[in-house]
């Protein structure tokens, strides 16, 4: 996809406001020199876009290690225009695209919400309130997500005030997506008001946090969740150096890739840079893997058996004759730069 | 719906659950229609996943009052969900179609197979025609066998034109065809047709189609088909020697019959009964494969 200057700009939902126009500088380091560091490893990322990605991204995912994801609902790039497009998102989310996941052989969840930018649209947000629970609780629903803050405007607030006290009555943990303008005080106000709910902090993934925000949160008692996203999120250099200072408790990184220029590799990636600055396996382990089970699987909803040791993919699922992944397909390997800038 | 059929559903479920997972049920069932919805969709927060188990009694007293209806295999959470949907009221029809239309465009995979299981039980079949046809075209494997195999729904409610859709494409995902509610009864001389064109592609392609489903043709031979019998008759792999000998030999049509007087051993194991339709149900395929 071509995103000029002016139109990162527009809206985007992770691709967000860059400092500059700059293209990242090149490096010497490659992932395909790099992924033997991380052999044996499984990875699980608790925030990605699969609906915005390819087969070729599955593929390339599985063959780095990563086991199971979770897909947040999100602002899909466009106004949605009525309430049916909702339900086929949603739908999407524990239908097709989970199934055309397992057909990948990687476990496939998600959350489930209102995201903040459409909370704008009240009429249409209000009648999205009255489906939501018919989806929450679906199997393999890990969560209320993402949600929270994106202009921080009254409209916001309410819906995700709303959906704390759905999460409450469900039992589910929530998500939250912090702003990309004003983050700290996006970030203080959206913890302010789930302790106000009387959520349990251990119930909470603050998520998109930078050096400037995650102290406060896992001083609350929060998960913080880290998005390794080029040029506009964090890099993993910057991701190594958090894990260095605050130690791997409470501590979880996601690629939250999507339709934006962005990397489902960020986690095993970043996972080899650890292992190359000297992190030692465990931490790397609850970063990349542990902490996000422990925090989503509050739901009830993760049975590790159905992953961890590879998933079986049902080969009588076809469709054409056909599975997507055809007998005899090799999946491509992956040989882009092991650093994200 | 009959309430015999609710109460041998609800009996089955009894055996399977714990009384507390029993009486959780009991209390949704007879909850308003969002709150019996909701349950319908958490229900795998609340029961156990297992597969129930069902004795012969039950399963042929549920067979008797819906013919070809049956639960075996069935998980608990899906024969629950399909009890849910018994307990809404259905005496306006325009809110119970509301309400189960809202259940099928909000669903995940395992409802849906839900919802189209429950379909030969669910009032107003005309409605769920539509749909019911559509879950035919669906990629999803299990949706798409919980609508075409074991459910008597298509074989009663489906246009010769749908049935003959299903079939096909039961053929073509290489599912085995036996597994079809009404195979027998809605064989008819268009699919026969249909099934000659497609094996001829599917040869033309070096790829096989599986030798039971030329049971469909029997009763329609005609030269084109003798001719197919005559192409499987001199293939080297044996079940479809024994596919063609039988279609062969039900079909009574005279090239048909004189085509396996050349084969003797396997038209005296066809003639004495020996050698039936059942001997090539097999449930391993894979058709795509090119054959030895
Ligand atoms: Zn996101």
């Amino acid at each position: 996809m071509c995103l000029n200057h002016n139109e990162t700009t527009q809206n985007p939902s992770h691709f967000e406001d860059s400092d500059d126009g700059n293209t990242p500088a090149h490096t010497d380091i490659t992932w395909s020199e790099y992924n033997e560091l991380i052999k044996g490893m499984r990875f699980f990322d608790p925030h990605i876009h699969m609906v915005s990605r390819t087969t070729d991204d599955y593929q390339a995912m599985y063959q780095a290690g990563i086991v199971a994801l979770i897909e947040p609902a999100f602002w899909v790039g466009q106004p949605r225009t009525g309430l049916s497009s909702f339900k086929d998102y949603y739908s999407s989310l524990v239908g097709w695209e989970r199934f055309r996941s397992s057909q990948f052989g990687i476990k496939h969840y998600c959350t489930m919400g209102l995201n903040s930018r459409e909370a704008n649209n009240e009429p249409l947000a209000e009648q999205v309130m009255e489906i939501l629970p018919l989806y929450i609780y679906k199997e393999g629903v890990v969560g209320i997500g993402e949600i929270g803050f994106d202009d921080q405007t009254p409209a916001e607030e309410k819906y995700y005030r709303l959906q704390l006290e759905l999460a409450k009555k469900a039992n589910l943990p929530v998500q939250i997506h912090t702003p990309h303008r004003d983050k700290k005080k996006g970030t203080e106000r959206s913890m302010a008001i789930a302790l106000e709910h009387g959520l349990d902090p251990s119930w909470v993934i603050v998520d998109h946090n930078n050096e400037e925000t995650v102290k406060s949160v896992l001083d609350k008692g929060f998960w913080a969740g880290f998005t390794i996203y080029p040029f506009t999120k964090m890099g993993n250099e910057r991701m190594v150096k958090v894990v260095e200072q605050y130690g791997p408790e409470r501590i979880m990184i996601n690629s939250a890739a999507d339709w934006g220029i962005s990397d489902p590799l960020a986690i095993p990636k970043t996972a080899a840079l650890m292992k190359m600055r000297g992190i030692t396996n465990e931490s790397i382990k609850l970063v990349t893997y542990q902490n996000a089970i422990d925090a989503f699987g509050k739901s009830g909803q993760i049975d590790v058996t159905d992953f961890e040791d590879g998933m079986e993919s049902d080969h009588s699922a076809k469709f054409h004759g056909n599975s997507i992944l055809r007998g005899g397909q090799q999946p491509a390997p992956a040989k882009n730069s092991l650093l994200i800038q | 719906m009959s309430d015999v059929i609710q109460q041998k559903i609800r009996e089955v479920i009894s055996q399977n659950t714990s009384p507390s997972e029993s009486d959780w049920l009991t209390q949704k069932g007879s909850s308003d229609p969002l709150e019996l919805m909701t349950a319908f969709v958490a229900s795998p927060r609340n029961l156990h996943k297992k597969i129930i188990t069902v004795t012969p009694e039950q399963a042929w007293e549920l067979n008797a009052e819906i013919a070809g209806f049956s639960v075996n295999d069935w998980s608990l959470v899906r024969l629950s969900r399909v009890w849910l949907l018994t307990q809404l009221d259905s005496s306006d029809k325009e809110t119970y179609v509301k309400n189960i239309s809202t259940l099928f465009d909000t669903a995940e995979m395992n409802e849906l197979v839900a919802l189209y299981s429950a379909l030969p039980l669910l009032s107003y079949p005309d409605e769920w025609l539509f749909r019911a046809t559509d879950a035919v075209r669906s990629n999803m494997g299990f949706v798409f066998d919980a609508i075409a195999l074991h459910n008597p729904f298509p074989a009663r409610y489906f246009s010769e034109q749908a049935w003959n859709q299903l079939v096909l494409k039961t053929i073509f995902n290489d599912k085995p065809i036996h597994f079809i509610e009404g195979l027998e009864s809605r064989r008819n001389e268009d699919l026969a047709m249909i099934l000659s064109d497609f094996a001829h592609e599917r040869w033309a392609a070096g790829r096989s189609v599986a030798p039971q489903v030329w049971r469909l043709v029997s009763n329609f031979m005609n030269d084109i088909i003798a001719g197919d019998m005559q192409h499987l008759l001199q293939s080297r792999y044996v079940p479809n020697q024994q596919a063609a000998a039988i279609a062969s030999f039900e079909s009574g049509y005279k090239p048909a019959i004189e085509l396996i007087s050349n084969y003797p051993e396997l038209q005296k194991s066809v003639a004495s009964g020996k050698l039936t339709w059942t001997d090539l149900e097999t449930t391993d395929l894979n058709t795509y494969v090119p054959q030895p």
